[in-house]
């Protein structure tokens, strides 16, 4: 069953840019507060917890949208699409760089025993260690199911950011989902959900 | 529509957790990214956008603007003098007579008795 989650309404996000366009500043901390908490969320665990970086992907991302605001066509795309395209691309620009890439061609299943993550309340828990499972899978898995399941964006959103098709977008979801279970399932007593 | 696969039920409380937990955006990041929207727009129009207005001018420009603002001094100005000044008009009609004309009896005519006891 899909997973779905609110939303803010992608018409608004596109007027607000527009009226950006136009010189209308507000529109930017408008657009700031409905974006930024998001992408900043997804860089940082594409980034596998690295939040300085996620930050400095986040802002570059805005930036880009920002340079972009006049020339925006109104239905030409989702701007929270467009960004979270730049910023998964920035991301894996970073990863690439500093040798913490994990290609698709090396993952391997995962390994049992891995560490728990740790901390005091149980859902904290569940999200430190969802978030320690994701930062083991290759980068485009853990991508696909970052927008699909925490983000609750459609398959074919996820394929126009990741610029592949809804095909490939379900397979690298099941993928990184057989993973990211066998990583947690040696923790199912500890976090209480077995 | 998918399966529902045994992955789904396993992941689906981490999924919620993390949901859950909403992303904030650090005061500084936030005022980051506001001063490149801002360099963008000056750097697009060759000018810097208008800094907010303080409390006065919104007031100002609430009352309808600075040709309001003279009006609304004007009137001010007219009404202290209308209130100020000495009604001579009136005096030549006899209309401005003083305390001193009038009696007690004139004003409270019950209490005369009582004010001349003592």
């Amino acid at each position: 069953m899909p997973v779905t989650m609110q939303m803010p309404p992608s018409d608004s996000d596109a007027a607000l840019l527009v009226a950006f366009g136009n010189g209308d500043l507000s529109a930017a901390r408008l657009l700031t507060a409905r974006l930024g908490p998001r992408v900043l969320g997804f860089a940082t665990r594409m980034l596998r917890g690295d939040r300085a970086e996620a930050e400095d992907v986040t802002q570059e991302a805005m930036l880009r949208l920002w340079k972009i605001a006049p020339d925006w066509q109104q239905g030409q795309a989702q701007v929270s699409t467009w960004v979270f395209r730049v910023a998964a691309n920035l991301c894996l620009d970073r990863l690439r760089r500093s040798g913490r890439s994990v290609p698709l061609d090396d993952a391997e299943e995962p390994q049992d025993g891995r560490p728990a993550v740790l901390a005091a309340m149980l859902a904290r828990e569940r999200a430190a260690a969802l978030d320690a499972a994701l930062a083991q899978l290759p980068d485009r898995q853990r991508q696909a199911v970052v927008l699909r399941h925490i983000e609750g964006m459609g398959n074919p959103e996820i394929a126009e950011v990741m610029d592949i098709s809804t095909e490939a977008v379900e397979s690298l979801t099941a993928r990184g989902k057989r993973a990211l279970a066998a990583i947690l399932a040696a923790q199912r007593e500890e976090l209480g959900y077995g | 529509m998918a399966e529902r696969s045994d992955d789904d039920d396993t992941l689906a409380v981490f999924f919620d957790a993390a949901r859950d937990r909403p992303g904030d955006l650090p005061d500084d990041l936030s005022a980051r990214i506001l001063a490149d929207a801002t360099a963008v727009l000056s750097a697009r129009t060759g000018r810097a956008p208008a800094p907010p207005r303080g409390w006065l001018a919104a007031l100002g420009a609430a009352l309808g603007g600075w040709p309001s603002l003279a009006g609304l001094a004007t009137a001010a100005v007219a009404g202290v003098w209308i209130g100020a000044a000495q009604p001579v008009a009136l005096e030549a009609f006899g209309l401005t007579a003083g305390p001193a004309a009038y009696e007690l009896e004139d004003l409270m005519p019950a209490f005369d008795d009582l004010a001349s006891e003592g």
